[in-house]
């Protein structure tokens, strides 16, 4: 057993140190005894019986076989199938890791495949049939190779090839005679490609754990590329890069992430709310949700300001709802209150004789403004009027409004005339001239109206 | 405001009716009460009174009439009932007796601080608001804006029938 001998020294040099199963021995014992059967027909059915016999270990870590695998590229140099036989015979003896055993198996398989393919096709002589076996058993070696430790399969068949003789996959190539495996570049990535084809069935077969034939024999391309990449590229991942592709697909479409689905329900939940603030709340043709929500805020602030002003009017009298009102105009802005607060300050005065309050001073002073501004231009003191919610208006006209909507306030108004007379004293405009506000009038008239985002209405029945 | 359409219908119409009616035994109550009491006080202070009075019991109405069902009726209910205590406290009893259910509802009022939110000013009009997400506080504003206004509805058609 001269071979033998000069294995087992290479073997034990690159072996780790830890002990073979016999296990694996009497196994091999087995498959070969078993699978040396000539009355097979094709590839497959030898593959078949190959890997159907053998009891697949946990396939978990088949490439973590790094150092048995070694064994025969660069130690085997005859090309017989008797070698091979013995250095599976060698291989199990020097480990007895439980990991390797399925890959052990493997490799156990595609020696003996390698063999048995090589009998099948001395027997048959059939060049279709030794492509195929070539395309089964070299992807296996170079499994073997890829394992071993990281060794691009480029690399591995040129260097086999260019070895020119050792290796046994250069034996595999001799044996064979074969046009598509002789020793050329060109050959070799041609037979690249077969390789990669079955050794992606090959390594989803590993991984898998799959034994039948369909898997080996024709296989789909997706699958294919899909693996051919990552053996090409990484080198020691065999079937698994199919399986996280499907799963990131159905993330992306699904959107199964909890969070993302909370996130999305809080959304709708809040966008519902808003669709049916927005019918309560007039004037909601706003689209955007901040300008909704000012909205929403003030119609809030104007609803309980109209309470506000009911509470106050029911005692009756604009007197009651000036202070109130002079009140609301610090607590909440908007045009119709700071047109009340005005409204409110005038009719505050208007009783000056019931309510002694700091708003006279405010009045007083704003008569004497528009009375200054009145000498000097009408229109400037026009717009003064006007940013304060107030108008100018014939005497005459106001005591009949107010004589025609409430009898109680009309001596009030006409208080507020005799005030504005005496201010205006000197001033060119003409005494018939009042200032009024339009807000002052409803607000006599019940107070709702007044507060009315309307605010120019005066009607009142 | 108009009365909505469908379910809502008749949910404000019930809501309306039974304020007004509580709300108009309350202004009864209010009425006796000052007939008899208050003499001493001027007149401004006693219109400012009254008017707190009414605004009041207008809130307090509307709040009993929702019920507790509601985040801000709850709230408004405590604040009331608080304010009153308070008052009351101030001129005759101690409050050791109610201490307890006012810290119940101490309790319930969670402090949660967030970073300035465009809602803040939401949350301080509608009573309870502070301690409500936005999404409960979208929710109940919707249901504070029908009750406020079928409450302005009915003060108002009140004042108009008191003052014509």
């Amino acid at each position: 057993m001269r071979p033998c001998s000069r294995e087992m020294q290479g073997m034990n040099s690159l072996l780790n140190p830890s002990s073979q199963i016999p296990l694996q021995d009497l196994q091999n014992q087995q498959i070969q005894n078993s699978h040396f059967d000539p009355n097979l027909s094709s590839n497959e059915d030898f593959l078949e019986q190959m890997l159907s016999s053998c009891s697949w270990a946990d396939p978990k870590s088949p490439w973590d076989l790094n150092p048995p695998t070694n064994l025969p590229f660069p130690t085997n140099n005859s090309s017989s199938s008797a070698k091979h036989r013995d250095l599976f015979n060698e291989t199990p003896s020097s480990n007895s890791d439980s990991n390797n055993v399925g890959f052990r198996n493997s490799f156990d398989e595609s020696v003996i495949l390698a063999s048995k393919l090589r009998q099948h096709q001395i027997s048959c002589g059939n060049g279709a049939a030794v492509s195929d076996a070539a395309k089964m058993m070299l992807p296996q070696q170079l499994l073997m190779a890829v394992a071993r430790g990281g060794l691009s399969l480029n690399d591995d068949i040129d260097g086999s090839l260019s070895q020119g003789g050792d290796g046994s996959i250069q034996g595999l190539f001799n044996g064979f005679g074969a046009g598509s495996m002789n020793g050329t570049d060109g050959a070799s990535n041609q037979s690249m490609q077969h390789f990669n084809h079955p050794q992606a069935r090959l390594a989803a077969v590993l991984q898998g754990g799959a034994m039948q034939s369909p898997n080996l024999g024709a296989h789909g391309a997706p699958a294919t590329t899909a693996v051919m990449n990552q053996p090409q590229a990484s080198g020691s991942n065999g079937g698994a890069p199919a399986q996280p592709r499907q799963r990131v697909r159905a993330r992306r479409g699904q959107a199964t992430d909890p969070h993302s689905i909370a996130e999305r329900l809080r959304r709708e939940r809040i966008a519902e709310r808003m669709k049916a603030l927005q019918e309560l709340v007039p004037n909601a043709n706003k689209t955007d949700k901040a300008s909704m929500l000012d909205e929403i805020i003030d119609y809030v602030k104007f609803l309980q300001l109209q309470v506000k002003v009911l509470s106050m009017s029911r005692l009756g009298g604009a007197a009651a709802v000036a202070p109130l009102v002079a009140d609301m105009s610090s607590e909440a802005g908007g045009d119709c209150i700071q047109a009340n607060d005005n409204g409110g300050s005038l009719a505050r005065t208007t009783n000056g004789n019931q309510t002694a309050s700091t708003n006279d001073n405010s009045l007083t002073v704003t008569e004497h403004q528009v009375a200054k501004m009145m000498e000097e231009d009408m229109g400037t003191a026009m717009q003064y009027l006007q940013g304060k919610g107030l108008c100018l208006m014939p005497i005459s006209l106001a005591t009949a409004i107010s004589t025609a909507t409430c009898h109680n306030r009309t001596s009030g108004i006409i208080n507020s005339h005799a005030h504005l007379h005496q201010s205006n004293g000197e001033g060119p405009t003409s005494p018939s001239m009042s200032v009024l506000t339009v807000q002052s009038m409803t607000m006599g008239n019940g107070g709702g109206d007044g507060v009315a985002k309307d605010a120019a209405s005066v009607s009142k029945p | 405001m108009t009365t909505k359409h469908g379910i809502g219908t008749t949910h404000t119409r019930s809501i309306k009716n039974r304020f007004a009616r509580r709300f108009l035994r309350s202004l009864l109550k209010m009425k006796r009460s000052n007939r008899l009491g208050t003499g001493f006080q001027s007149d401004e202070e006693i219109r400012k009174r009254n008017t707190q009075r009414i605004k009041t019991a207008a809130d307090r109405s509307m709040a009993r009439v929702v019920g507790p069902r509601k985040i801000w009726s709850r709230a408004l209910l405590f604040k009331l009932r608080n304010r009153a205590r308070i008052q009351v406290g101030l001129r005759k009893r101690c409050l050791v007796s109610k201490k307890k259910k006012v810290l119940r509802k101490e309790k319930k009022v969670q402090v949660i601080s967030r970073e300035p939110n465009r809602a803040d000013n939401l949350r301080k009009l509608v009573p309870g608001g502070d301690s409500m997400d936005i999404c409960c506080l979208l929710e109940e504003t919707a249901h504070y804006i029908k009750c406020l206004a079928t409450q302005v509805k009915v003060m108002q058609s009140i004042a108009d029938l008191y003052s014509t």
